[in-house]
């Protein structure tokens, strides 16, 4: 079938299979391989993309889903080889170890901002609650994300 | 006098990290070569049997579909996946790269390579086998006691030891005994990046493999061994890695990947999905430990006699170094006049285990710490106090292993962290009515650092300084994701007082870095830190020397400071970048800045960690929340401060997973239960504590700047900090891991009907 759909600005228009998911479109398709697979079944996070503004498990949405759709992926996070504000914060705050859940990570923590600039701990918690991270028990990526909420209007390459 | 550092406690991102928050950075997941095939494995589906016959008629008309392998068409070859050096004692070869009698559910019988993954996959699932099924022996005792069915031709015992050190000795004071056991369960390792690697046999005869493997030198004795190839003709690139845990310590599908290779002369890469990493991979082993100790009534411990036994599992793998090692943790820990300890390690029809970050401390631990709380309770003391008086002293011997623990300062981690948590005052005034009942427990651990003492422990580097005051450390640096890169450059850094952003740092490669064992021990720190380290002063020598030929002084006369050699002692300073001395050297000296050297190390100290933990446990659900945690460390020394604080934290989402939730039960058909994330639970970010950390740094050891290791000891009391918490809380003497709800429902009713008689 034809979709068409964009991924971090850039339009698409391609013929996929059905049963096609996003993670293997995005992966193996256009070769956006910072998305990540860590479980194939929706529990780890690691596949986490925003389509349409909203965090999603990339492992569980299909080609179908994603026609008319707007995707935003790891690699779109940083804006004229500025890093985003999350990205420099995750790195100053000693929130990214292996990085295998990072771009996950990183992106459910940009879905919560861009709906709420300035999220409690809870709030925070909660959004990356989906995100499994067996390196570093997620107390850094909590400070890194909260540091990013602080300033945001400084943020470059921030969405609105 | 207190040393001032500018680079080593700081606080720096991990290597790599701009290419890890990009996306960037490809995993082996990522990587894509030309014309490379896919592999996919069948495994078995029950736990005991023989593979009989294979179909792949239906398999073989998938399109793409290029080869299937299984045992009637590979060789039969016996090899060990724990081996590191050729000839290595306690390895056991076992298996082979496919199952003729499959021991366990999830065996490897067949495999198929193919120009994609999904033809690959489509095909595994019409292949069709028939086994002839065994009875299987899927607990310990099952395996102890059943003389007719054997698990592997020696039997179903894999190794046996018993340690007896010391005596008792003789006291006129009033003693008790206590009596306990505790069970801790198999877990998963869950490094969120799934297993794989890559292996590509090329027309020359040589052999590459890119692997996120803890040691691409372990990785070639055993790929070479098996396919009686030269070493040097087997290349093994190290790739990033997204957690290890010990789950990649043995190389467990290089040899099958290399081998498919091989066959197809084509690159053949196979990367396991969840479930596979969860039945087909390495397990930490469940282990049962009885221990009974001797202690006077005023607190000072006699004796200690435990006695372990593991669940190996199918095959040997680490079987016969990881129950050994369980007896010599506890007397790295605590001052025991007399310790015998014996154990075995079982071959049973389950999930094959491995080695496991603290190898085995966590396991004989968590039973001794939970053991240690029952006895102060019977002494009706508080269990710091009673602690206090057994913990081993700076500079005690390792009565089991006859070495030096160094400084070891796990007394004041007790006594600082028990001031810093208000240890007293939490104990002594606890909430246990009610339906929420909160509780505070401590334990305390020790680790090692490195292999010192019987197992090579050296590395060798090479570090040079470009003509611009760029550097390369050329070294066999695994990282297996707690930014042991970034570590060597700030050692580097520190010693020749230059921005890290100058250094850039290898990964293993056999062919191009020098030999090093790999990630084992908790080597890495202590060890290859410490190669870096004096690998740093020979260049920082070679710069002087070279700075005192161009500046026309005696090398004595200079010193380095931000990236230059000043004069010293001299009214008008003179200075000189190490951009041009480099330059100059080249050009003028005809000399070049590059300094090798072979580090061996010569000791192994104890780390040490002590960890508090305060629960609420819901008495209606019995569910347990870890509201609170302090991990306090002798570390000697921070060298990236964030780093080493996120490992603590990491590690404590492990422990306390182990202490309350995580789990692979086998059910009586042999088959794993938590074959998934969606039925093995992990701690997230809304059941986390803050974890505090803190550190205590002392020097006193050979580590760089005095630096200690950190990864695995950060995991080793946590469990049993959690389980004595909820015990305070509840006033039950639980030591059956994981402590979950239905146990909890189970030994409160108990006690209401211990109440009620
Ligand atoms: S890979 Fe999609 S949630 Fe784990
Ligand atoms: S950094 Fe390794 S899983 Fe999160």
């Amino acid at each position: 079938m034809l979709i068409e759909f964009k991924v971090n600005g850039k339009s698409y228009n391609l013929d996929v299979c059905p049963s096609l998911r996003l993670i293997d479109l995005l992966r193996d398709e256009l070769g956006l391989t910072g998305t990540k697979e860590g479980c194939g079944e929706g529990e780890c996070g690691s596949c986490t993309v925003i389509m349409d503004g909203k965090a999603v498990n990339s492992c569980l949405v299909l080609a179908p889903q994603v026609d008319g759709k707007e995707i935003l992926t790891v690699e779109g996070l940083a804006q004229d080889g500025q890093l985003d504000l999350l990205q420099q914060k995750f790195l100053e705050h000693s929130a990214v170890e292996c990085g295998f859940c990072t771009p996950g990570m990183l992106m459910s923590a940009k879905a919560l901002l861009m709906k709420n600039p300035h999220p409690t701990e809870e709030e925070i918690r909660t959004a990356i609650a989906g995100n499994l991270c067996r390196c570093a028990g997620y107390s850094k990526v909590v400070a890194a994300i909260k540091a990013a909420a602080g300033s945001t209007d400084r943020s470059p390459g921030q969405v609105e | 006098m207190k040393k001032e550092f500018k680079y080593v406690g700081g606080t720096f991102p991990c290597d790599h990290g701009v290419r890890k928050v990009t996306g960037d950075l490809d995993y082996c997941c990522d990587v894509k070569l030309p014309n490379m095939l896919y592999a996919k494995l069948l495994l078995s589906p029950i736990p005991h049997g023989i593979v009989k016959k294979i179909d792949t008629s239906r398999a073989e008309k998938v399109p793409g579909v290029i080869k299937i392998f299984s045992h009637f068409n590979a060789p039969d070859k016996m090899f060990s996946t724990y081996r590191i050096i050729p000839g290595q004692q306690m390895c056991i070869a076992d298996e082979t790269l496919f199952a003729e009698r499959v021991k366990y559910v999830g065996d490897r019988v067949a495999a198929v390579v193919a120009t994609s993954f999904a033809a690959a996959r489509e095909a595994v699932s019409l292949i069709d086998v028939e086994y002839e099924e065994l009875p299987a022996l899927l607990t310990p005792e099952e395996a102890l006691n059943n003389r007719e069915v054997k698990i592997q031709p020696r039997g179903n015992v894999a190794h046996e030891y018993v340690v007896d050190v010391g005596d008792v000795p003789s006291t006129t004071e009033d003693c008790i005994t206590m009596e306990s056991e505790t069970y801790t369960q198999r877990i998963h390792h869950a490094a969120i990046e799934p297993h794989g690697c890559i292996a590509y046999y090329d027309s020359s005869g040589k052999l590459t493999i890119w692997t996120p493997t803890q040691s691409v030198y372990g990785v070639r004795t055993v790929v070479a061994e098996l396919f009686d190839l030269k070493y040097s003709d087997v290349r093994v690139i190290k790739l990033p890695i997204g957690g290890s845990f010990g789950g990649k310590q043995e190389f467990l599908f290089e040899p099958v990947t290399s081998f498919m290779a091989m066959e197809t002369k084509r690159p053949v890469k196979l990367i396991l999905d969840r479930e596979e990493c969860i039945v087909h991979t390495r397990v930490r082993p469940e282990v049962k430990s009885r221990i009974k100790t001797t202690v006077t009534k005023s607190g000072k411990l006699l004796e200690l006699v435990a006695d372990s036994t593991l669940n190996a599992g199918a095959y040997s793998g680490a079987a016969p170094d990881y129950v050994t090692t369980l007896s010599q943790k506890v007397c790295k820990l605590y001052r025991i006049p007399h310790y015998r300890h014996s154990g075995r390690a079982v071959y049973t029809n389950t999930v094959r285990f491995g080695g496991s970050r603290g190898w085995g401390a966590p396991e004989i631990i968590t039973a001794v710490e939970i053991h240690m709380d029952q006895v102060a309770k019977k002494l009706g003391m508080d269990p710091v106090e009673f602690r206090l008086q057994n913990l081993v002293h700076p500079y005690d011997m390792d009565q089991v292993l006859h070495l030096s623990l160094g400084n070891a300062r796990v007394i004041e981690c007790l006594t600082k962290g028990a001031e810093a948590f208000r240890w007293k005052e939490r104990y002594n005034s606890q909430d246990k009515q009610g339906r929420y009942r909160r509780g505070v427990g401590v334990a305390c651990g020790a680790h090692k650092n490195g292999m010192y003492g019987g197992f090579i422990d050296s590395t060798s580097m090479v570090l040079k300084m470009n003509e611009d005051g760029s550097l390369n450390l050329n070294a066999s640096i695994h990282d297996v994701g707690c930014g042991i890169g970034t570590v060597m450059k700030i050692i580097i850094a520190e010693v020749l007082d230059i921005d890290l952003d100058l250094i850039t740092v290898t990964e293993a490669d056999t062919e191009y870095t020098g030999y090093d064992p790999g990630v084992y021990g908790s080597r890495v720190t202590y060890v290859v830190g410490a190669c870096a380290k004096k690998t740093a002063e020979l260049l920082k020598d070679q710069i002087l020397e070279n700075a005192a030929l161009i500046l026309g002084k005696p090398k004595e006369y200079l010193r380095v400071e931000n990236g230059c050699v000043y004069t010293v002692g001299e009214a008008e300073k003179r200075v000189i970048t190490y951009k041009e001395i480099a330059e100059k050297a080249v050009r003028e000296n005809f000399r070049c800045l590059n300094a090798a050297y072979t580090y061996y190390s010569t000791s192994n100290p104890g780390s040490y960690s002590v960890q508090f933990a305060e629960v609420v446990v819901d008495t209606l659900t019995g569910l347990t929340s870890v509201t609170d945690f302090l991990a306090v460390s002798d570390i000697g020394r921070a060298l990236n401060r964030g780093m080493v604080e996120g490992q603590f934290q990491g590690a404590v989402q492990m422990g306390i997973g182990y202490a309350l939730c995580e789990e692979i039960k086998i059910d009586d058909k042999g088959r794993p239960l938590n074959n998934s994330f969606a039925n093995y639970h992990m701690l997230t970010a809304l059941d986390m504590p803050d974890v505090k950390v803190l550190l205590i740094e002392h020097e006193g050891d050979d580590g760089p700047f005095g630096a200690k290791s950190i990864g695995e000891i950060s995991n080793v009391p946590t469990a049993a900090a959690v389980v004595n918490a909820v015990n305070n809380a509840l006033g039950t003497s639980l030591s059956d891991l994981p402590v979950t709800p239905d146990k909890i429902l189970a030994a409160l009713a108990e006690q209401k009907k211990v109440g009620a008689c």
